[in-house]
């Protein structure tokens, strides 16, 4: 599929504020399944951008605004093809156990500093767990959202998994990080991806409805002889299905403060208030080959 | 043994068996290097050297040399730092073959870190797994891909080394973040040299008092630009860091700055400094912090000692930081246990120091003999650093509960308590700026806290108070005149000249309007008038200066505007603004210096008005204006930081 996507950010302070630093992971990657044909970011007031690829492989931008002013607008706009992601290989548990499954899991099977001790979610790991890791996936997608309900504003960007059992409520990013956690502790790694996502309108148009950027996560599953390199396979359990050609991702990490779309630092005493949106067009292969 | 021990046991000494004991053989005799020591420790006898540990420990307290800690006594104190007199020798060979092999060591850790933030190829070889290094709490992600100026890491580099029980020398452990303690190294020795010099005088012993120099020229050499240009800063977290201290006291050695992140900002990719002239390059940060600490912008967010934009600065290579981001991996504990083989992989060399024998509890096997065996093992935690959850199995007692109780100081009278107070904060304030005072300064009013500290108050508070005060006053008047002879005419010295001659003229402004009779400032009640002159030590001058008796009245004008009396309103508001001119480059565009200038003006208008009528409006308006020239300062020098 091919989209056009714009996100936009505007910052209002209520008095100027100077030194305004700020990251940007914003960029679509490309990757087997995704192609980033454009990418334009303007800045205003203007600034010089700086990129480089962080330890995570993530696009990151950055900018500085010195002088001081009341309204900072981060207007970034792209072009991306995508395509439904492999067929997931089926393998059985044995296949998670290897030396050759540990290496490529590296870090994404290690548990968090702050992962939680809690019966409630031993419970979840367990039951979870199925014949197979690929069936382990699909039932998680399944089985957090039957679990907890989706609903704004229970929970904020800083929550902990525990404050969401509790909350028994929360968005994607919380489904994920608790997705992340009953994984790795069935001994599949899993990594948070922070991309956007189409979700096609009641009425057939082409604009998305998604208005912001979404969370979901990829799994390593074992390759199905055993004798092939493992696959990191893309995975929604706020949709409850496996992602696929309308979920365009950014980057990944280990969780959501590994790739924040935006983190910034001013000087100044002011409160900030901010407006994000991301409008997301699908568009037709012909017209956007000629645009 | 240290050295009060020594002395009491020196007849009765015997080496410990099991031990390399660092002066004598196992049939006592002194070791060949160690004779000449030997016969002058018997020379001086116990009473010297117990005198000497006595007079160590005054001086170092005076000195501020010491570091907090809880002792026999119970809570935590600032303890002087525990210097044992009697030294140990290494022979110059003995020296070689541990510099050698510490240098081997530095440059293998050096190799490690870079391997671990670029190619990987020690973890490719299969020595050391991918999934321990990126699993260290001090692996940083941030640092991935970046190579620092010179490639250098390591630039300071403290090895932990224990002597074996068959005199052979053993590393315990590598600290390769900000490893910390050079400045006691550097005191102990001068007071070695000060205070048991006969210990030394059949020795040569090589000197350490250059590393400050070395640091410096380490600095420069990797610092991004032409070596004589460079702009070295030491930053600090600031003066509430227990080894503040140190980094007052090696800026100050180096003859650089000692900057805190307020100091410091980064624009377009460069790190600067503020400075009263405007902002001026940093190229080589010797830091003090730890990483996680040191940008907000890549680690944490809720850092207030850091500087928003540093990593881009680094990643740009504009900025050399001592030590690099990312050390940390190295100096893990679980990684100390593949040293030795960094050392053959990236060397090809031999270690020509070993470690000392580890366990990891990570691997089963050795986990299970380790437990076995636990009281003749050190335990660690991997992550730390000095000393700290270590629980060392054969000295583990049951916990002894307190001892002798700290004698809790009470100030029975609010006003004893505030003079004790202020002192107290005094102390804290000429702290943080140490690395711009003098010693002499520093002393003169480390002594008075120490004395109204550790002095028995309760009977001036019974028998008045007067001595006490007269005291305070006293060290007071020895401070300012220390730092009008000590300290560099610089904008340090402005600045604090300046904040002198504010209160100076708050003060006086604030005694005036207690003692200034509400209705008729004429009144011949003359009492309060002289008492208020005794209490500024003005009652000469006034007397030589102005023929009227002491009432109220024209005590009040004297105080208010007479300029050739030093502690009059108008003469600390001159002084104030002389000062200021001295330190800001741009006076005319300085709002405090303005401000200044036309309550200048006014005073000399007031005083030549007919009437004392509304002295009392006058006090309190000046007072006013004098309250707002200090923010002035503090907005257009200090970045708008309120005085604590």
């Amino acid at each position: 599929m091919h989209f056009a996507i714009r996100f936009l950010t505007e910052y209002l302070y209520d008095a100027p504020v100077t030194d305004n630093l700020n990251a940007l992971r914003v960029r679509p990657a490309t990757t087997t399944s995704q192609r980033c044909d454009e990418f334009t970011v303007r800045i205003d007031p203007e600034a010089r951008v700086g990129r480089h690829s962080d330890y995570f492989g993530t696009e990151v931008l950055e900018f500085g605004i010195v002088r001081p002013h009341t309204r900072l607008s981060i207007d970034a706009r792209a072009r991306v093809v995508t395509a439904d992601q492999p067929d997931p290989p089926e393998a059985p548990w044995s296949g998670a156990e290897t030396e050759t499954y540990a290496e490529a899991a590296g870090e994404y099977l290690l548990p968090l500093a702050d992962d939680p001790l809690s019966d409630t979610l031993d419970e979840l790991v367990d039951a979870v767990r199925a014949e197979s890791p690929l069936a382990t996936l699909e039932g998680l997608c399944e089985l957090i959202p039957e679990r907890y309900a989706y609903r704004t504003g229970v929970t904020y960007v800083g929550s902990t998994v525990e404050e969401f059992l509790e909350a028994g409520a929360g968005v994607c990013q919380d489904y994920v990080h608790l997705g992340l956690i009953m994984l790795r502790r069935n001994g599949i790694a899993a990594r948070y991806v922070s991309g956007y996502l189409w979700a096609a309108p009641e009425d057939g148009g082409d604009d998305s409805v998604e208005v912001e950027t979404h969370a979901w996560l990829e799994a390593l599953l074992p390759s199905e002889n055993g004798r092939g390199e493992p696959m990191w396979v893309a995975a929604d359990p706020t949709n409850r299905q496996l992602a696929g050609e309308r979920h365009v991702k950014i980057g990944h990490g280990r969780h959501y403060a590994d790739v924040p779309p935006i983190r910034g630092v001013y000087q100044g005493r002011a409160a900030s208030k901010l407006d994000a949106s991301v409008h997301m067009t699908r568009l037709n292969p012909q017209a956007s080959a000629r645009a | 043994m240290s050295d009060v021990e020594i002395a009491r046991a020196q007849d009765a000494y015997r080496p410990a068996k099991g031990f390399y004991d660092e002066l004598f053989d196992d049939d006592g005799t002194p070791r060949p290097h160690a004779v000449a020591l030997a016969a002058a420790l018997a020379a001086l006898g116990h009473e010297q050297l117990a005198a000497a540990g006595r007079r160590r420990d005054t001086i170092f307290v005076q000195q501020g040399i010491t570091f907090d800690a809880a002792g026999e006594d119970g809570p935590t104190l600032e303890r002087p730092f525990p210097l044992d007199l009697v030294p140990r020798i290494l022979p110059a060979s003995q020296w070689t073959h541990i510099k050698r092999g510490i240098a081997q060591r530095i440059r293998a850790l050096n190799r490690f870190v870079d391997d671990v933030y670029h190619a990987r190829e020690i973890v490719r070889a299969g020595i050391v797994p991918w999934r321990l290094v990126v699993s260290r709490s001090h692996f940083a992600r941030a640092a991935h891909g970046i190579r620092p100026p010179g490639g250098v890491y390591c630039h300071v580099a403290g090895c932990d080394l224990v002597r074996d029980y068959d005199g052979s020398w053993k590393v315990l452990e590598d600290n390769v973040r900000t490893p910390s303690g050079i400045s006691y190294v550097l005191e102990n020795r001068v007071a070695m040299t000060r205070l048991v010099p006969a210990l030394f005088a059949d020795y040569r012993v090589r000197p350490v008092d250059h590393y400050p120099q070395l640091l410096l020229a380490a600095l420069r050499a990797v610092a991004p630009t032409a070596e004589g240009e460079a702009t070295v800063v030491v930053w600090t977290p600031g003066p509430l860091n227990s080894a503040y201290f140190e980094h007052a006291f090696l800026a100050r050695q180096m003859g650089v700055e000692l900057v805190e992140a307020s100091d410091l900002v980064v624009r377009d990719d460069v790190v600067y400094m503020r400075t009263t002239h405007g902002l001026q390059r940093v190229h080589a940060v010797y830091r003090r912090l730890d990483d996680d600490f040191i940008d907000p912008l890549e680690f944490r967010a809720d850092s207030v000692l850091g500087v928003p934009g540093l990593m881009r600065a680094y990643r740009a290579g504009t900025v050399a930081l001592a030590n690099a981001v990312g050390t940390g991996v190295a100096d893990d504990k679980a990684i100390y246990h593949w040293v030795p083989d960094m050392i053959r992989f990236y060397l090809g060399e031999e270690p020509l120091l070993d470690n000392v024998r580890t366990y990891l509890m990570s691997d089963r096997e050795a986990m299970e003999e380790a437990l076995q065996r636990m009281d003749e093992l050190v335990f660690k935690p991997t992550g730390e650093s000095g000393g700290k959850g270590v629980f060392i199995g054969p000295a583990t007692d049951p916990v002894e509960l307190a001892g002798l109780a700290d004698v809790i100081r009470r100030s029975p009278e609010k006003w004893i308590a505030s003079v004790v107070a202020c002192v107290a904060r005094a102390r804290e304030g000429a702290t943080t700026v140490r690395d711009v005072i003098s010693a002499e300064m520093w002393e003169a009013i480390n002594t008075t806290y120490l004395r109204l500290r550790d002095g028995d108050l309760s009977r001036p508070v019974l028998s008045g108070p007067i001595l006490l005060y007269q005291h305070v006053k006293e060290r007071s008047a020895l401070f300012w005149g220390l730092t009008a002879r000590t300290m560099l005419r610089d904008e340090a010295s402005a600045f604090l000249y300046a904040g002198g001659r504010i209160e100076a003229g708050d003060m006086v402004l604030r005694m005036l309007r207690v003692a200034l009779p509400a209705d008729d400032a004429n009144s011949p009640d003359d009492g309060h008038a002289i008492a208020l002159l005794q209490a500024v030590g003005g009652l000469q001058a006034y007397r030589r200066a102005v023929p009227a008796p002491a009432h109220a009245g024209p005590v009040a004008r004297f105080l208010l505007f007479e300029r050739n009396y030093p502690d009059s309103v108008a003469a600390a508001v001159d002084a104030v603004n002389g000062a200021l001119r001295t330190a800001d480059a741009q006076p005319r565009g300085s709002e405090p210096i303005l401000r200044l200038s036309r309550l200048s003006a006014d005073l000399e208008f007031r005083r030549s008005a007919e009437g004392d009528a509304d002295l009392g409006v006058t006090c309190r308006e000046v007072q006013r204006e004098l309250g707002f020239v200090d923010a002035d300062i503090a907005q257009r020098y200090f970045g708008g930081a309120r005085a604590a």
